[in-house]
């Protein structure tokens, strides 16, 4: 790259130019403060570098807090100190998320009514929104009383046998379900009247007052920290009906116990940052943009081993408890499945799975994935109406105390 | 301050000069990790270094700190690691027994002759604001995403003030403000406010050549055919679909380990004999015989 870039403040105005980059690559969606303009420009008068890939590192260097930041600054750099634009790139527009995946949600096998009012929209753009707009006005609608009485009813409902209206009531019942962090056993100690060891420093303390010897002695113990969750739901397209509740479940668990989220159908999708920021429908419109397989197919050997290398080795599934939600029907390889689960019991401290068709009298673990599965599963659950979602619940709380075994 | 800066601009006049240097010391460094240790040395700013483990993101403040000749403070980061561990402690025996000698002697002792410097264990951090020079020190805080968030927030008063406080003593400015260099495998996302702070670097898997130099450089004694064929079947490697992509610590593993073997030339069976020291899980070794290991070994 001989190319001169044109940075010395000789001959551009540095502070302007700075700004102006800075202001750039803010657009492109770095978000680039002015301390850190300060911190690029200052560096650049320490080095005045001479060629365009000097001018880049130092940049890069500066401006950035993240890996995922690198292909955008990388294009911004392009256009603003090459001077050419990628428009490939460029043509990519946020409203072009691809629609056809999305569809396949539109032939729930169960008939909602009218919940389905538009044509092509994603289920959970378009179903969401208009759920919550009816369902809000119905509850407020609603007496107390029959509120109260509908409630129960519903709790003890299949969530695949509800009609829209009801999907909506349940959101509330479900984001009213009490979260308890489940705890672990923390490393640091603090000082308590009946723990084990003697906390020298406090003992030293109160030694003073009484000339020097230790009279009152102080113990403490290990302190409890919030063990982590881990919720993996299947949107695939028999999970369909259940999805979108287990969508409010992680949404709530993320906020309040800081658990991490995923979803995956054909693929796997991390929804944890979607689920963290703004009010349910904006968060659930951001999953819908970030996850184009919902209510696809199901393949989930190959979702958990994507897990398992990107995020659950690295520390995400160690020692946590990790909740699955998922009927099982794999249409790769069950072994795979059998193999991932294999590798995620070794590394978790409490493997949950949670199959809503596993209420019905009749069921058998037949699937493929789910036969697989089981051997490495600690906890099997059905999870297919609020009451069953409040057993979960407390299942994970007792798997934060138990004992790995 | 302006002296440090000073004396430090001639050490290192400008980003070459600190890549020559580094590679006088047995570390190659590629552009873009040279910059960014040459503005955490010159601007002075902590820098946050991440990548894939084994890459050489320890090796790189190691490098550094041989660079300007003085001493490197690590501080290995862990779950639940805390002030004590990190900053300081009181002698709490040594307070004791400052206690029982006042009382032999018959003296009356001051509390605050207790917590003074003579009972202060020093920890990393403390150290590095405590370096006498004449050049900063090198404080390597490796690994900060194993520690708590919470952990965290205590190294910002470091980070933007070069300083530590401690309650019974009072706020400790560092003579020479420490060159902080932070590592992490992103285990965990790292709180906005930590990496405001910092600069920032990713460090790549090197490329080809690239990682046959730095073979080359920390394993002289090594064949230099079989120092290309190791970094090739390396990368080739990296191309399958193993857990843990082996890292250029690996490749220099797995030159040390064929040297030490008599090795020779790479072969499907030198492969077989020393795959243990690439691979570093089972399931790893059955992909890579799978996919052969003649293919691997680029026979």
């Amino acid at each position: 790259m001989p190319e001169t870039a044109d940075l010395s403040p000789a001959q551009a105005d540095l502070a302007a130019l700075v700004a102006a980059f800075g202001e750039r690559l803010r657009m492109a969606g770095v978000p680039v403060t002015p301390e850190r303009m300060a911190r690029f420009a200052e560096a650049v008068l320490i080095t005045s570098p001479h060629t365009t890939s000097e001018a880049y590192w130092l940049g890069r260097v500066t401006l950035l807090t993240g890996h995922f930041q690198i292909p955008v600054y990388d294009r911004v750099f392009d256009e603003y100190f090459r001077g050419y634009v990628d428009l490939v790139e460029d043509t990519r527009t946020p409203a072009s998320t691809p629609a056809s995946p999305l569809d396949a949600g539109e032939r729930a096998p169960r008939d909602t009514g009218t919940q389905q009012s538009g044509g092509s929209h994603s289920p959970i753009t378009s179903a969401t929104p208009g759920l919550d707009a009816r369902g809000e006005s119905e509850v407020e609608e609603m007496s107390m009383l029959a509120a109260t009485s509908l409630s129960e009813r519903l709790a003890e409902r299949d969530f695949s046998e509800c009609s829209a209206e009801e999907l909506a009531l349940l959101r509330r019942l479900v984001e009213q379900l009490p979260l308890v962090p489940p705890q672990r056993r923390g490393r640091r100690l603090r000082r308590h009247a009946r723990g084990a060891r003697l906390d020298v420093r406090s003992t030293l303390r109160k030694a003073y007052r009484t000339g020097g010897d230790p009279v009152h002695r102080s113990q403490r113990r290990h302190t409890e920290r919030p063990r982590r969750v881990v919720l993996i739901a299947d949107v695939s397209g028999s999970m369909e009906p259940y999805a979108r509740v287990y969508l409010h479940l992680m949404r709530g668990a993320v906020r309040a116990l800081g658990s991490e989220a995923f979803v995956f159908a054909t693929r796997l999708t991390r929804l944890t940052r979607q689920l963290s920021a703004g009010g349910p429908d904006y968060a659930y419109a951001r999953v819908a943009e970030s996850a184009p397989d919902w209510a696809g197919g199901t393949r989930i050997g190959t979702a958990l081993t994507r897990f398992l290398d990107e995020h659950g080795r690295r520390g995400i599934a160690r020692g946590a408890i990790v909740v699955i939600v998922s009927d099982g029907w794999e249409i790769g390889d069950p072994r795979e499945v059998g193999e991932a689960m294999r590798r995620l019991g070794r590394l978790a401290h409490h493997v949950i799975w949670v199959n809503p068709r596993s209420a019905a009298a009749e069921f058998q673990p037949l699937a493929g994935g789910m036969a697989a599965a089981l051997p490495h599963v600690d906890t099997f659950l059905s999870g297919h109406s609020v009451r069953a979602l409040e057993e979960l619940l407390a299942a994970i709380r007792e798997a934060g105390e138990r004992r790995r075994g | 301050m302006n002296v440090q800066g000073e004396s430090l601009a001639g050490l290192l006049p400008d980003v070459d000069s600190l890549s020559r240097t580094l590679e006088e010391t047995g570390y190659l460094a590629d552009p873009g990790l040279a910059t960014a240790l040459f503005c955490a040395v010159r601007l002075p700013q902590p820098l946050l270094l991440e990548g894939e483990a084994g890459v050489g993101k320890t090796q790189a403040a190691k490098a550094l700190a041989e660079v300007l000749d003085t001493p490197l403070i690590r501080l290995q980061c862990f779950e639940g690691i805390d002030a004590a561990e990190a900053l300081y402690e009181w002698n709490y025996a040594r307070q004791l027994l400052g206690i029982r000698l006042a009382e032999a002697r018959g003296d009356g002792l001051e509390e605050s002759s207790l917590f003074s410097r003579d009972y202060l264990v020093e920890r990393p951090l403390l150290q590095a604001v405590e370096h006498r020079g004449p050049r900063p020190a090198v404080l390597l805080i490796d690994e900060v995403d194993r520690a708590d968030e919470e952990f965290e927030a205590f190294l910002f008063e470091l980070l933007a003030e070069s300083a530590v406080t401690i309650p019974e003593i009072g706020t400790l400015h560092a003579h020479h403000k420490p060159i902080v260099i932070l590592t992490s495998n992103r285990t965990r996302d790292l709180h906005d406010a930590l990496k405001r702070r910092c600069l920032y670097h990713w460090i790549d898997y090197p490329t080809l050549e690239h990682a046959t130099a730095i073979v080359r450089m920390r394993v002289p004694e090594a064949d230099e055919r079989l120092v290309s064929q190791i970094a090739a079947a390396v990368s080739r490697l990296r191309t399958i679909d193993v857990q843990k992509p082996p890292g250029i610590a690996e490749a220099i593993d797995w030159v040390h380990a064929a040297v030490l073997l008599g090795v020779q030339q790479l072969d499907a069976e030198a492969v077989q004999r020393t795959l243990g020291s690439v691979l570093k899980y089972r399931e790893d070794h059955d992909v890579a015989i799978e996919a052969g290991l003649a293919w691997v070994s680029g026979a």
